[in-house]
């Protein structure tokens, strides 16, 4: 994390190099990426070597990697877990769907543009993105975090308003609390 | 090729208990077009008499310009291996179909779905409005007089640089030299 | 008045080396988990990385207090058993409170830190969680039996019920209590796998369908609070184990740098290659459901406890 100067403190240094070696993932699935994300884990590309390894729930979880084109009814489920999610938390915005909404840039029910409802760290484009894509993604992920610029999660929390203007445009019965972090 | 006689023998015996038309599409596909009272005789004929025990598919066509949905069930005969189409026509101001899922369970999910997307209302139909959609407010998407390019510009964040997506059907039209029917001129996109 | 401070030192030193041991045997597991996967797998320190970043996470969520509780209960019951584990059979840096503790307080104090989880992960109130601790609680009375059953034949067998006695025994007649009674060896060894919940026993967190169950709502700090208290429990269980049934580490009549060096050497040996029996047996072995890991352990494993225990009677 940065501080107000500008600089980043000895401790901050530490901190950061373990955050950027120990990123647990919750792939949120949903769309055609999430077949990826085995590829990814798995033997040949091995994400565990760069300390990347899966969470279960959105409590433990550093890293939300929306895989894929979200429909409104989907919005709404990951802006829950995004706000679930822990401090210092990232988004990584996986294929084009999640960049412009891909080829499905004019459908009635999913979005385009991922950074609109919730702020997004790193994106990966293609259609699919290989999992070689994926690994430089979160290697990129890294290099912001070591920088100290990955600190979105304050940035969400101070412009709320923004993001939530944005959200309930889509999402016109908003029946969530209006914080739920 | 073969000589069709399973197909002709399923045409003759549904069209002749029905005195509706039809006609055999190629080997093992048979499609019949019956008013939209007798939809669920047949399909109970088929069902009890001729064995058609499978229903694959339930689907919806929307022809603006004539006016009308036209609704097609799709049935499966699994030791004969032939499929039968029973296709309706039903008005498209006044969309009410008659509820088959008492003859086959799983048609509920798609005449969930049909109402959700064409508006096609199926008196008797059990289930929660809500099916894929949520908080839909707008004319159901898949009625063709629905404009998903308009409604995705003003109601979703359109990144800079998607001016390059070009209209399919005119692309298309350009290329092979065929002229856009007057219907499809006003969702052109420029 | 110097015996007091060498004691907490011992104590300190103790806890440290606990918490190392345990945190990289953990380490070590996965990287040798992910070289059997044909990856090249996380570095052996990755464990303290992510130990680390969850302590310095910033934001926290607090679910009453069994919730703030349930990470320092763990933590506390950790360190209070193992301070009644001989770390060095008769070292005098060691001695921590080895001398007062028997084998029937160890059983007791050793479901202190499950019975923590389990209140903490009530309060959550997360679904997730309830089912994942009824099942850790099924599965702790199907192991606790033939392990129970193993620690009672040896209690028989010596007449003793002091770690301690135990460990003295076999240094004394150079016999292991594994050949000594070794029915009461394999039923103790076969609920092992259930007690350090690798496959096919990890039916606790079960990732893909519990969504880690009772920890699911616990993130940040609370989670690296249970990571460290449950590496000083995988200490402890491995150094109990070897402690009971092989012979222990260390030489009691000699406490000099060297003997001490060797003796966690010796440790760290023989916990090692005993800890790779459940780590091994998990990766050949899918999981298990619920029903089938009681029906294990109370298969052969109690079958061989009551031999041990009729071992123990008849043939001593």
């Amino acid at each position: 994390m940065e501080n107000d100067k500008n600089s980043q403190k000895i401790v901050d240094y530490i901190g950061n190099f373990a955050r950027k070696h120990s990123l647990f993932v919750l792939a949120y699935g949903t769309g055609c990426g999430a077949i990826e994300i085995p590829a990814t884990m798995t033997s040949r590309y091995d994400a565990e070597r760069f300390g990347i390894r899966g969470a279960a729930t959105p409590r433990q979880a550093d890293v939300l990697l929306i895989t894929g084109y979200l429909s409104t009814k989907t919005l709404k489920r990951v802006i829950r877990v995004y706000e679930q999610m822990q401090e210092p938390k990232y988004v990584i915005g996986f294929g084009s769907c999640t960049v412009n909404g891909g080829m499905y840039y004019d459908s009635y029910n999913t979005i385009n543009g991922l950074d609109q409802y919730i702020p997004v760290d790193v994106y990966i484009n293609g259609c699919m993105p290989r999992p070689e894509a994926v690994i430089s993604g979160f290697v990129k992920l890294q290099e912001l975090i070591m920088a100290g610029k990955a600190n979105n999660g304050e940035k969400y929390r101070e412009n709320l308003e923004h993001y939530r203007s944005n959200q309930k445009k889509i999402i016109k019965n908003w029946k969530m609390p209006d914080y739920n972090w | 090729m073969t000589d069709l006689v399973k197909e002709n023998i399923l045409l003759n015996a549904v069209t002749s208990a029905f005195k509706i038309e039809g006609k055999v599409i190629r080997d093992r596909r048979v499609e019949v077009h019956a008013d939209k009272n007798t939809v669920s005789s047949i399909l109970l004929f088929a069902k009890k008499q001729l064995g058609y025990i499978h229903m694959n598919h339930m689907t919806c066509i929307d022809w603006i310009e004539q006016g009308e949905f036209e609704l097609v069930y799709t049935i499966y005969h699994p030791v004969d291996k032939l499929t039968l189409f029973v296709k309706t026509r039903i008005d498209r101001e006044i969309p009410v179909m008659e509820n088959i899922d008492t003859i086959w369970d799983h048609a509920n999910t798609y005449e969930r779905e049909m109402r959700e997307m064409f508006g096609i209302e199926f008196p008797g139909l059990v289930g929660e409005h809500d099916f894929i959609l949520e908080d839909w407010d707008q004319i159901p998407p898949m009625r063709k007089e629905f404009d998903t390019h308009k409604y995705a510009a003003e109601t979703f964040y359109t990144r800079p640089g998607r001016e390059d997506a070009k209209d399919v059907r005119e692309e298309l039209s350009k290329r092979s030299g065929t002229v856009v029917p007057d219907f499809a001129k006003k969702y052109s996109r420029e | 008045m110097e015996d007091l401070g060498l004691k907490i030192f011992g104590a300190i030193l103790t806890t440290i080396m606990a918490f190392t041991v345990g945190m990289t045997y953990g380490g070590i597991v996965r990287k040798l988990t992910a070289r059997v996967q044909n990856r090249y797998g996380p570095p052996v320190y990755q464990n303290f990385l992510d130990l680390l970043k969850l302590q310095s996470k910033k934001t926290n969520i607090a679910h009453g207090f069994m919730g703030h509780m349930a990470p320092v209960w763990i933590i506390i019951a950790a360190v209070t058993v193992l301070m009644f584990i001989p770390i060095l059979n008769g070292n005098l840096w060691f001695p921590n409170l080895s001398f007062h503790g028997d084998l029937i307080f160890l059983l007791y104090m050793m479901v202190f830190g499950s019975l923590g989880m389990a209140l903490g992960a009530g309060q959550t109130g997360n679904p997730n969680s309830a089912i994942g601790v009824t099942r850790g609680l099924s599965q702790m009375v199907g192991y606790e039996i033939p392990f129970v059953l193993a620690l009672v034949a040896l209690m028989i067998q010596f007449q003793t019920t002091s770690v301690q006695d135990l460990t003295q025994v076999q240094h004394e007649t150079g016999v292991w209590n594994a050949f000594a009674n070794p029915f009461a060896f394999l039923a103790a060894l076969l609920a092992s796998l259930g007690m350090f919940r690798y496959s096919p026993f990890d039916i606790v967190g079960a990732p893909a369908e519990l969504a880690s169950g009772p920890v699911s709502e616990f993130g940040g700090k609370y989670l690296g609070t249970m990571m460290s208290g449950g590496a000083v429990f995988a200490f402890i269980k491995l150094t109990l184990y070897v402690h009971l049934f092989f012979g222990g580490a260390g030489n009691p009549d000699d406490s000099g740098i060297l003997a001490t060096l060797a003796g966690i050497g010796i440790l760290l040996v023989k916990t090692f290659l005993l800890y790779m029996i459940p780590v091994f047996y998990g990766w050949i072995n899918p999981r298990y459901r619920t029903e089938q890991a009681i029906r294990y352990f109370w298969g052969w494993p109690t079958a061989l406890g009551i031999v041990g225990v009729l071992w123990a009677v008849f043939f001593n």
